[in-house]
């Protein structure tokens, strides 16, 4: 296959999402940006109705925004049959992201196609704090795309871990789309919109929806296990902690153009919630190190209470095998460990056996995956709670630079 | 090619197009008149009625009248830029109502269907120029509006405007694409003898190839979505699934006999069917002789080919054991480029994207060639899963730029008819 013919650039083109056209079409809603970095650093919630959030930055939206309450995780596969398409594909996403994150009237077509939209938002699409995420696998950058020399330094096939029993046919994938916004039907409609622009240049390899609860009854929202999930969290608004934790540096190994963005761990993790429900409280809290109601660590009363493992070192109240004490020790060596926590639930259906297969879309974004992500995970071998989940899918992906100004367009840097 | 026993008999013609994809104008008309008439009998002996008809002045937009009086009052141009009209019908009829430029003819709004007395809102973004509203009642001349100026400048993407295609242009379409496929039935009855003769001869493996000939002369004719009802039931009925279509007796046709000859039945089992197949053939021509498409069809067809190559093709949801999804996808696609053949004209005049289509149609055609070994074709189940996206994106997008191909050749009624 030769691939002279430009990926879907009829229909995109036409439409004017190249030229930026769109934009002009639209009557734009202000984007007005709300908590985008969280004010209370320490209470993570998720994030009020009727938000947008700026398409351009620095940094892609979808990473220090509180979290929304629907996602979906779309890992694609690159089809374009060469540099170029990939590059339609990649402007191509960026417009159709830009116009639905923005929200407005869809560009009309006239007589001349089927509708732009699916109409499944209504005529005008509301931005419902939908952001849209776009990173990029390891396998992207093969021979097939002349970006061999691009990968960031630390992407690669996702590490099988000890206590992992992963399905490689759900893992990694050339790129993640992170789709999150304050209503499932705005995710679903995202995603049907992104992968109609692109049609003959990203196919879905595999997908994953999940959901963040609401406060039950404050504070961090739980997963599926019960526990608050992700209190421990660095504060957001803290730019140089932010730069230090979350933001990759580029020179040194790094490519230049990774300036902006992040490594993006997605792993699938499965919770064996029946055998999971026929454990104790008392000995799910030893597990977590946690108090199961209020999220408080055992060595403390309110859940953003800091666990004290200095006065607790024998482990008596928080073991030294506890999720948190592993995952944290919180010493000044494991300082530069810690990592931005971003994830989903997910409830699919069922496992052939009759039981309930759901569980977590765990999801942090980190400035060096094996300082920080790899670093902890490895701490975590063995924990007490690996009975309970089973680890089955995910990859490792690199948080594209965000969009700055009209004419740019995810991923540009690479290709410079 | 047919789902199970879904077909349903249409009026009008031999074959039953879901008349869903049909434009109803002049059946909604009466509908909405009927409608109209039982209202007014509804006030027969109460109170006297006083129907102050009116524009529902909820819906959004300018207030435009249209008719079969009046069409276009209220409506007195503007600047150029996105314009909405709350396009009221206050006639007894069902409409159709156009905005179109006085000077080139193009459509750049059409609100289809507005029923009797219904106010709809419909946008547009219209460039500077004159532009006036038509009416189309559906049984009776066109009305046309004032015309109207449009001024000053819009630097945004304007709605593009299009030439309606018309029963006149499509029906010469028509001529040529169903004697095309006349021309193709002689093919297709020599093949299904043939494959008859080598059944009935015992050569099961020389019945194989027969069979796979004669069923991608078939798959080129554009049978999809009941475009010949129970024709297509008797020749190429789906496989239902989780029967083998080997033993299933209420399945006939090509499925059927696939599934006796690659499970390794019987030839005395297998003849039978193939001796339908060709009776089945023949009734096929029968049908065929006489005009059985209508105008909106050849469009659709264009587009519906491929979408059910991807639902029961791609799927392998109608592989009975010869594992040559690929190859019929490869049929497919030359039946696609069969039926764009007479419309291509009105295509290079209307569709700027025919070009890429075009490319993109070759592109799915070359990437369906690579699977084809000399004769033997890589079944589904061996493609790697690269090569098995590689086909889903290049298919998909390939039937994407065909459903503008649908859309641009709907057929429409010419203002000034």
């Amino acid at each position: 296959m030769t691939g002279e013919c430009p990926v879907g650039a009829g229909r995109i083109s036409r439409r004017g999402l190249l030229s930026g056209a769109l934009g002009a079409a639209v009557a734009a809603p202000v984007a007005v940006a709300l908590r985008s970095g969280a004010a209370e650093a320490d209470a993570p919630q998720t994030t009020p109705e009727e938000s947008s959030y700026p398409f351009e930055g620095r940094y892609q939206a979808g990473i220090l925004t509180p979290v929304q309450r629907s996602a979906a995780y779309l890992s694609l596969d690159a089809t374009a049959a060469n540099r170029r398409e990939l590059q339609d594909a990649l402007r191509a996403l960026t417009s159709s992201a830009r116009f639905l994150t923005t929200g407005g009237a869809p560009p009309d077509d006239g007589l001349l196609a089927t509708a732009y939209d699916s109409g499944v938002l209504g005529p005008d699409v509301p931005a419902d704090g939908l952001t849209v995420t776009a990173s990029v696998g390891a396998s992207l950058f093969d021979d097939r795309f002349g970006l061999r020399a691009q990968k960031p330094a630390r992407l690669r096939q996702m590490d099988e871990f000890p206590n992992d029993t992963l399905d490689r046919s759900v893992c990694d994938g050339d790129l993640l789309l992170q789709v999150c916004a304050q209503h499932p039907d705005t995710v679903t409609h995202a995603v049907r919109e992104l992968m109609r622009q692109t049609r003959g240049a990203l196919t879905i390899r595999w997908r994953q929806d999940g959901f963040t609860s609401p406060p039950r009854p404050s504070g961090t929202p739980r997963n599926l296990m019960g526990f608050k999930d992700g209190t421990a969290n660095p504060p957001t608004a803290d730019a140089s902690l932010m730069r230090q934790l979350i933001w990759t540096e580029p020179g040194g190994v790094e490519p230049a153009w990774v300036e902006g963005g992040s490594y993006h761990v997605v792993r699938l993790i499965r919770m064996l919630v029946e055998f999971w429900d026929r454990v104790s409280v008392r000995e799910q809290q030893t597990m977590f190190g946690r108090d199961r109601v209020t999220g408080a660590p055992l060595t403390g009363t309110n859940e953003f209470d800091e666990p004290d493992f200095g006065h607790d070192g024998t482990g008596d109240v928080i073991h030294f095998d506890a999720h948190i004490r592993l995952a944290n020790p919180r010493t000044t060596a494991t300082d530069d460990q810690r990592i931005l926590r971003r994830a989903f639930n997910y409830d699919t259906g069922t496992d052939s056996n009759g039981n309930l297969d759901m569980g977590l879309i765990f999801t942090c974004f980190n400035a060096d995956l094996d300082r920080q992500f790899v670093t902890i995970q490895k701490r975590l071998a063995d924990e007490p709670l690996v009975d309970y989940i089973v680890p089955f899918g995910g990859g490792y992906y690199f948080a594209l630079p965000g969009v700055q100004g009209k004419t740019d367009w995810l991923g540009r840097g690479m290709f410079a | 090619m047919t789902i199970a026993s879904s077909a349903q008999q249409g009026a009008g013609t031999p074959f039953s197009r879901r008349l869903s994809r049909r434009r109803l104008v002049g059946v909604l008309a009466a509908v909405a008149a009927a409608g109209t008439a039982i209202v007014i009998s509804h006030h027969d002996g109460g109170p006297p009625a006083t129907p102050v008809p009116h524009a529902d002045a909820a819906i959004a937009g300018t207030p435009v009248t249209v008719g079969t009086d009046v069409c276009g009052s209220g409506w007195t141009g503007g600047r150029a830029g996105p314009q909405t009209f709350a396009v009221w019908n206050n006639s007894i009829e069902g409409l159709e109502v156009y905005v179109q430029d006085v000077a080139t003819g193009k459509v750049y709004l059409d609100v289809e269907n507005l029923g009797a007395t219904v106010t709809r809102s419909a946008s547009v973004t219209l460039a500077p120029g004159t532009y006036r509203f038509s009416c189309l009642p559906g049984d009776a001349d066109p009305v046309v509006g004032p015309v109207e100026k449009v001024t000053g400048s819009y630097a945004g993407a304007v709605t593009p405007g299009l030439v309606p295609i018309t029963d006149n242009d499509l029906a010469p379409t028509l001529v040529v694409y169903q004697t095309w496929i006349r021309s193709r039935l002689p093919v297709l009855a020599a093949q299904v003898r043939a494959l008859d003769a080598d059944v009935r001869a015992g050569d099961l493996a020389a019945a194989k190839g027969a069979w796979l000939r004669a069923h991608l002369t078939y798959e080129t004719l554009g049978a999809a979505y009941d475009a010949f009802g129970d024709d297509d039931a008797a020749i190429n009925a789906m496989p239902t699934a989780g029967i083998p279509a080997a033993g299933d007796k209420n399945l006939a046709g090509f499925h059927r006999i696939e599934g006796l000859l690659w499970s390794g039945a019987p030839a005395a089992r297998i003849a039978p069917v193939t001796r339908a197949l060709i009776g089945a053939v023949v009734h096929l021509r029968k049908d065929l002789a006489v005009p059985h498409m209508n105008t909106i069809d050849i469009g659709l067809r264009s587009h519906e080919i491929l979408e059910n190559a991807l639902q029961l093709e791609l799927t392998g949801a109608s592989d009975a054991g010869s594992h040559t999804n690929l190859a019929t996808i490869g049929a497919n696609l030359v039946g696609t480029l069969e039926a764009m053949k007479p419309i291509r004209t009105l295509l290079q005049r209307s569709d700027p994207d025919l070009a890429e289509t075009d490319r993109w149609l070759a592109r799915s055609q070359r990437l369906i060639r690579s699977f084809d070994h000399h004769g033997r074709w890589t079944s589904l189940s061996r493609l790697t899963r690269a090569q098995h996206e590689r086909i889903d994106a290049t298919l998909s997008q390939t039937v994407e730029l065909l459903s503008q191909v649908a859309v641009i050749t709907d057929p429409r009624r010419a203002a000034d008819q």
